[in-house]
């Protein structure tokens, strides 16, 4: 164990890596859970193929530089983000449906103008990251994005909760509403932005809502959600880029996500909000409050005897 | 009693649509206001206006101690999210999120204020009789659980005019009465309640004043005279042989299941 830890961190590129996504890891994590809670889960997969075009037109215009990719990925982002929220609010079209039109023509512009610009950038490693080519400004980048992030959420976090658990009761409370759900746009983008190098466009949002919905099978408060979602995160990336090393054929972004999806899974299996709970039985939570709320017993459905 | 919110000449509607136009009314502390009508007939648009959330189409409000910090509201509940992973006694801290947020050292004044919070929700589960639930995750909540839970989140906004939106809509015969109560010492404390209902004996025991909407008008005054079996059924909230049914029967005014438009 230690030897392989050895062999794998005697390599620059591999330590970079673990930094990479360690930093990303924290980013990524109350992300991914407000995605999931506030029910975007989708529609953070159709940002990040939203912002594909944005960041090929950087890449072909001003070549393979980290501004050209902010600076896209925030024109292209922010662009359909508001058009998309603009169709929902004047025409006929729902929000998902006028966010998955935009996000389609942006995918296909982005693909389209990638080929016909013949580009030096492999469309594979566009699509699911090259870990292993980390540069000083990804870096920096990553660090920029998740002390924004973070120190977003610290100002963010309580109006985030109330607007995501009660709309209505948030609406009626306050005069801008929209500064909350906007900003929140933002900070997804952005972390879009950064684990889009790490990870490639497929498989960015992989790293923010599998440990959010992981999370969500054992979490019970808003602390927890957030916590737990960091840890699995934090692992999978940690186990992920081990496997990609030890099998050198295959890239870091699926060998990451595919670890989350087995924390997933496990989760969904065990967790106490999962089947896990089903299968125990009533969770001790519950079976308190049916006890102190009502003075009928409780009968388990599947037998007696409990 | 002063008045609260003094409307003014309000029309409401949308474009093409005008619901109801020239209500003029005073909302005064201490008062219970019962906003009757049909489905559609803009009820809970009113409730919205009064939030600022919906703009009239004509007339205004006028605040004469200020437009208040905080208005108690507590909406229909269809788009709250019951599997939100929080516990009740967050669910009730809501109330005043605006507060403070920051977590720091015990001698600072934002813990003592934190504190003084965690002190606020704690009594104000005790007036709604659910102390034993503040620990609870929000998706174990029977339905009438819930609803003492959110009367428990306006006690904690501590506003002088508190909007309810079909408050009893889930909850059962005990419940409501329990929460009725509630409502009726928050009048005592001087705040002034507007109330949507559609079970017309909540409105008679517990209500001084009512709004009737319904048939593109608004009436309002007295409970007494704004519920008469004519003008009920003159503003499609009653058919003609509803009316009929409660009004001929002295004894049928007790039930409390009449329900409009079935």
């Amino acid at each position: 164990m230690f030897e392989l830890l050895n062999e794998m961190w005697s390599f620059a590129f591999m330590r970079r890596a673990f930094v990479a996504t360690t930093v990303l890891s924290v980013s990524v994590a109350p992300v991914g859970a407000f995605l999931v809670l506030r029910r975007l889960a989708l529609a953070g997969e159709a940002m990040a193929h939203a912002i594909t075009p944005g960041v090929v037109i950087g890449f072909v215009t001003a070549g393979l530089s980290v501004t050209s990719l902010l600076v896209g990925g925030l024109i292209a982002g922010i662009g359909v983000a508001s058009l998309a929220a603009l169709l929902a609010a004047k025409t006929i079209l729902r929000r998902d449906a006028s966010l998955a039109s935009l996000y389609l023509i942006a995918l296909a512009a982005g693909i389209f103008i990638l080929s016909a610009a013949g580009s030096a950038v492999p469309l594979k490693s566009f699509l699911f990251g090259s870990i292993l080519g980390i540069d000083d400004a990804s870096l920096i980048l990553l660090g920029g994005v998740a002390t924004v992030t973070l120190v977003s959420f610290a100002v963010l976090l309580r109006p985030l909760i109330v607007s995501t658990c009660d709309p209505v009761f948030f609406e009626s409370q306050t005069r801008r509403p929209w500064l909350v759900e906007q900003g929140f746009m933002l900070l997804l983008v952005l972390n879009l932005l950064a684990a889009f190098k790490t990870l490639g466009t497929l498989m960015a949002v992989g790293l923010m809502i599998l440990p959010a919905t992981a999370a969500r099978y054992w979490a019970g408060t808003i602390t927890g959600q957030l916590a737990l979602g960091f840890v699995f995160a934090l692992l999978s990336c940690w186990i992920g880029l081990t496997l990609s090393y030890l099998l050198p054929e295959t890239p870091s972004g699926p060998a990451i996500v595919l670890v989350a999806g087995g924390v997933f899974l496990l989760s969904v299996l065990l967790g106490p909000l999962g089947f896990g709970g089903r299968l125990r039985g009533p969770s001790k939570t519950k079976a308190k409050a049916e006890t102190k709320t009502s003075a009928v017993a409780y009968t388990h459905p599947h037998g007696r005897t409990q | 009693m002063p008045a609260v919110v003094q409307i003014r000449d309000l029309a409401l509607g949308y474009p093409g649509l005008t619901l109801f136009r020239r209500l003029s009314l005073d909302i005064e502390s201490g008062a219970a206001l019962a906003v009757l009508g049909a489905n559609g007939s803009g009820k809970s648009s009113f409730v919205k206006m009064l939030l600022g959330l919906v703009a009239p189409l004509s007339g205004r409000l006028i605040w004469p101690g200020g437009r208040p910090q905080a208005i108690g509201y507590l909406a229909q509940m269809t788009e709250f999210d019951r599997r939100f992973p929080i516990r009740v006694r967050d669910l009730v801290a809501m109330g005043a999120w605006r507060g403070f947020g920051l977590r720091c050292g015990p001698q600072s004044g934002l813990e003592r204020a934190e504190r003084a919070k965690q002190d606020r929700v704690a009594a104000a589960l005790e007036a709604a009789h659910i102390p034993q639930l503040a620990d609870q995750p929000l998706h174990t909540l029977s339905g009438g659980q819930l609803q003492r839970a959110l009367f428990a989140r306006v006690m904690l906004q501590d506003a002088p005019l508190i909007l309810l939106d079909e408050p009893f809509s889930a909850v059962d015969q005990s419940t409501e009465a329990h929460l009725l109560s509630i409502i009726a010492r928050w009048r005592g404390e001087g705040r002034a309640v507007v109330l949507v209902v559609h079970d017309l004996s909540s409105v008679l025991d517990h209500c001084d004043q009512a709004l009737l909407l319904g048939g593109g008008d608004a009436t309002h005054g007295a409970v007494e005279t704004v519920l008469a079996p004519g003008r009920l059924v003159a503003q499609g909230y009653l058919s003609a042989s509803q009316a009929d049914w409660m009004f001929r029967r002295p004894a049928a005014n007790t039930v409390s299941m009449v329900t409009a438009n079935v």
